[in-house]
């Protein structure tokens, strides 16, 4: 029996405590954002194993397009442990028990435009809902990596399947979490951490994920409720009218004013060193070079030189 | 795909109007103002990183918000629809064009551009290869590697969003690759060019003909 055991009740539970924290000065409407967030995590499978979350969800896909079904929009995948992780291009991820390792199937109904904030959602959730129940600083790096005191301490990864029945395409969130894990192969000891690392003890595995899931939730329901504003010709709903997601990744990272080493694929390829210097309404990294010429990164990574 | 070729009337083509004529439309609505003028030289998009914008072109303005349109080309500039100046324009309204001279590489590529099936990027974003046919590539190189139509060939890349890109069109082996890992591709251009194996003969007699002309002219 897995020991990472989240409900979808236990989810809806927290991810209904946003409607408590209503504000009078908010110009958006927190019941719309928690109505469109809330089939994240209706169903969850947790597994005491994987190889993989996101070939499992694959799987689940095709077996339910084969069956003349769609899955449900929103279903979580987890495993205490995945024996053949990986990141991003052939890098490995280590995933034993004690961390938080799945995916999430989500069908892509949202427009082009906003699909790229699929992957920022990903890294709020995670460095709210640690913020949240470690009271710790955890920031965010561009794109997604959650970071503590530089060391990383969650990634995330989205990858794009189209079912062969209908065409149908999903984006499969993959999140790796470092909780209670606080062994790392030599190659990682210096740049991971984890949250049972910084705090000295173990925290309780399922009420984390439901936290985070909770903040997955309603960060969705962010981007559903911005698309509609959109539409609608209201504007965002952040200050100065920007997109809030923006905003409260802008509140959550430490990525601008800093030095950085920019590539496509950093560690292997690294390209060149700039400064991040803000966000284009696109979510893509602004970055000033040497030669005082600027760039934006809509793909890529970064490593802080500092 | 043609298998037929008239090499004298392309190149005489190519030898009498070395040049591109490249239009420039309006990227969107908004109010237009011309940053250029007529027999303008204007560089291209430059540095290591491709960093240093091209010459601004025109600036377009909506709702407040002004956005410079940098070339993306060099060249002079031939045409300027001059009437749109100060005026609000619909997105896709042709507002100049270019005359970029052409290189050699350049002058094969366009030709080859009309016998090879070309494989345009789906979206503005990165591009690397599959894993599998990275791999044959690797072995192989692409000129033996065959792809057909509904196979996974390329990784689309943004915003740590990895999207799997299906080819679409006739069966063959890749003969030329535009896009370099790392370097952003805009929508529509071509990632690969694909051709039937038995074209490659004739590909190669394209280019052999093309260096041979062009080195003994220019």
């Amino acid at each position: 029996m897995a020991d990472n055991q989240p409900t979808p009740q236990a989810v809806l539970q927290q991810l209904r405590r946003e409607l408590l924290a209503q504000d009078s000065d908010d110009e958006y409407n927190r019941t719309e954002i928690v109505r469109y967030g809330a089939f994240v995590a209706s169903v969850i499978e947790s597994h005491d194993q994987l190889p993989r979350a996101m070939d499992h969800a694959r799987s689940l896909i095709a077996s339910s397009a084969n069956s003349g079904q769609s899955m449900a929009s929103g279903t979580v995948i987890l495993a205490d442990e995945m024996s053949m992780c990986k990141g991003r291009f052939t890098r490995s991820w280590h995933a034993p028990r004690g961390g938080v390792w799945g995916c999430m199937v989500f069908a892509n109904t949202l427009l082009p435009q906003w699909r790229s904030f699929i992957s920022l959602t990903a890294g709020v959730a995670c460095c709210e809902a640690v913020r949240e129940i470690c009271d710790i600083p955890s920031s965010v790096r561009w794109v997604n990596d959650v970071l503590f005191e530089g060391r990383k301490l969650a990634g995330f990864l989205v990858e794009s399947y189209t079912e062969p029945v209908h065409r149908e395409e999903f984006a499969l969130v993959g999140f790796g979490i470092n909780v209670n894990n606080t062994a790392f192969p030599a190659e990682l000891a210096g740049s991971a951490t984890s949250l049972g690392r910084i705090l000295g003890r173990d925290i309780d595995l399922s009420l984390f994920t439901t936290i985070f899931l909770a903040r997955l939730a309603y960060n969705f329901g962010i981007l559903y409720h911005e698309e509609a504003r959109d539409l609608r010709g209201d504007g965002f709903s952040g200050k100065q009218k920007r997109h809030l997601l923006l905003e409260r990744w802008l509140y959550l990272s430490d990525t601008l004013g800093k030095r950085v080493r920019y590539g496509f694929d950093v560690m292997n390829a690294p390209q060149y060193l700039a400064q991040a210097i803000g966000l284009d309404p696109s979510g893509g990294l602004i970055l000033r070079l040497a030669d005082g010429s600027m760039k934006i990164e809509h793909s890529g990574e970064i490593r802080y030189l500092e | 795909m043609s298998n037929e070729l008239d090499f004298d009337e392309l190149l005489s083509r190519y030898k009498t109007d070395p040049f591109d004529y490249v239009d420039i439309f309006s990227v969107h609505t908004g109010r237009v103002s011309f940053k250029v003028g007529v027999n303008q030289e204007v560089a291209s998009v430059s540095g290591e990183w491709l960093q240093v914008p091209g010459t601004a072109l025109y600036e377009i303005n909506r709702e407040r918000n002004p956005r410079i349109v940098n070339a993306q080309v060099n060249g002079i500039v031939a045409q300027i629809n001059t009437e749109f100046e100060g005026q609000f324009v619909e997105a896709g309204v042709k507002l100049m064009t270019i005359k970029h001279p052409l290189k050699k590489k350049e002058i094969i590529e366009n030709i080859l551009k009309d016998v090879l099936s070309l494989f345009p990027a789906p979206e503005s974003a990165k591009y690397f290869f599959a894993m599998d046919i990275q791999s044959r590539i690797d072995k192989k190189g692409a000129r033996a590697v065959t792809i057909e139509s509904g196979e996974e060939i390329l990784t689309m890349s943004l915003m740590k969003r990895d999207t799997p890109v299906y080819y679409k069109g006739e069966r063959g082996v890749i003969h030329s690759i535009y896009f370099k890992p790392g370097v952003s591709v805009r929508q529509g251009e071509p990632l690969v060019g694909v051709c039937a194996p038995e074209m490659l003969p004739l590909i190669q007699k394209i280019i052999t003909r093309v260096k041979a002309e062009w080195d003994a002219e220019h």
